[in-house]
């Protein structure tokens, strides 16, 4: 449930989400849920040469269980909270 | 568990030619979008047919070939999004990634699909309804029909500890084995018993000795004298 509120935090932002199968997309996070499927929006592929079908895509849904990496802008991150938070979750608490 | 896309010809026999559902377990048809035309990876089009959203899976069936159908489970589709632009493709369509197997050899199955096609192994579906104005109505009850089948997390957990265990268990029997058999070689085999023999005089005297010299091992010895019986 960490990642799950703490993607929540960061809708609205602009994120790379790399896949399993090593398309990465590029866009403005619209909203996660509890499986951490991803919603994005003004999506755009980041290799286009070689996925060029998908960059008409312009919202786009991905399966939380097919997600890799989910890059984050840098100052999406508050260290400190994810700190806590992290230390709070492996506490059990 | 996941596999991809596969032929769905189960069609209710009253005529309607709806798809037959596992309602007993709890599938719902979700959403039903007439006149939708079907492209499988880079396949040409397939036309006129009929998409059924269920609240597992996406199933298109031809209207004109009652045998023609494919279905696919949300478990399956990756990543699904609409696409617009006529450069990436000529109509609007909702564009799927499919989830396949992945240990498949691909060189050979490449050569082979071009006479049958494996629709096991593929790995795109664009949906592209006559009406386009529908894409985000479909954009978006693909979006629950995902949420409504999450990934069994739990289950696979319980199937993988239950392997584990299994996988346990016959490692514990594979141990058990292996301890009957060094016990075996212990006992049966020819060095152990050479080595029974030296033992015997070569234990008795340090034993004498201890007896002897200490009378501290006494529990020791009588050990010694306990395990012979077993031995013979």
């Amino acid at each position: 449930m960490l990642f799950f509120s703490y993607f929540k935090d960061l809708v609205g932002q602009e994120v790379t989400v790399e896949l399993k199968n090593d398309l990465a997309i590029r866009g403005t996070l619209h909203s996660v849920d509890q499986y951490l499927n991803i919603k994005l929006e003004n999506t755009r592929v980041v290799d286009q040469d070689k996925y060029p079908h998908m960059l008409s895509v312009r919202n786009c849904f991905i399966r939380g269980s097919v997600v890799r990496y989910v890059q984050l802008p840098p100052d999406g991150v508050d260290v400190d909270l994810l700190h806590d938070a992290a230390r709070r979750e492996a506490r059990g608490g | 568990m996941v596999v991809g896309l596969r032929e769905f010809a189960l069609r209710t026999g009253d005529g309607s030619g709806k798809p037959i559902l596992d309602e007993p377990n709890g599938e719902e048809l979700m959403l039903v979008q007439p006149s939708v035309a079907v492209a499988l990876g880079n396949r040409s089009i397939e036309s006129p047919g009929t998409l059924y959203i269920t609240s597992r899976k996406l199933i298109w069936l031809s209207d004109v070939d009652m045998a023609k159908g494919y279905a696919v489970d949300f478990l399956a589709i990756s990543l699904h999004a609409v696409s617009r632009d006529p450069e990436a493709y000529s109509s609007p369509c909702i564009y799927t990634q499919i989830e396949v197997e992945e240990d498949e050899d691909e060189d050979e199955s490449d050569t082979e699909s071009t006479a049958v096609l494996d629709l096991s192994k593929i790995r795109e579906m664009r949906l592209v309804p006559s009406d386009s104005s529908q894409l985000d109505t479909l954009f978006d009850v693909f979006c629950e029909c995902a949420e409504l089948n999450p990934e069994p997390i739990e289950e696979e957990e319980e199937v993988g500890g239950g392997h584990n265990w299994v996988f346990s268990a016959d490692q514990m029997d594979v141990h058990g084995g292996a301890e009957e058999d060094a016990e075996w070689q212990i006992s049966q085999s020819p060095t152990s018993v050479i080595g029974h023999s030296n033992g015997d005089e070569g234990l008795a005297q340090p034993m004498l000795e201890l007896q002897i010299n200490d009378q501290r091992f006494e529990d020791a010895e009588e050990m010694v004298h306990e395990s012979e019986p077993k031995d013979h």
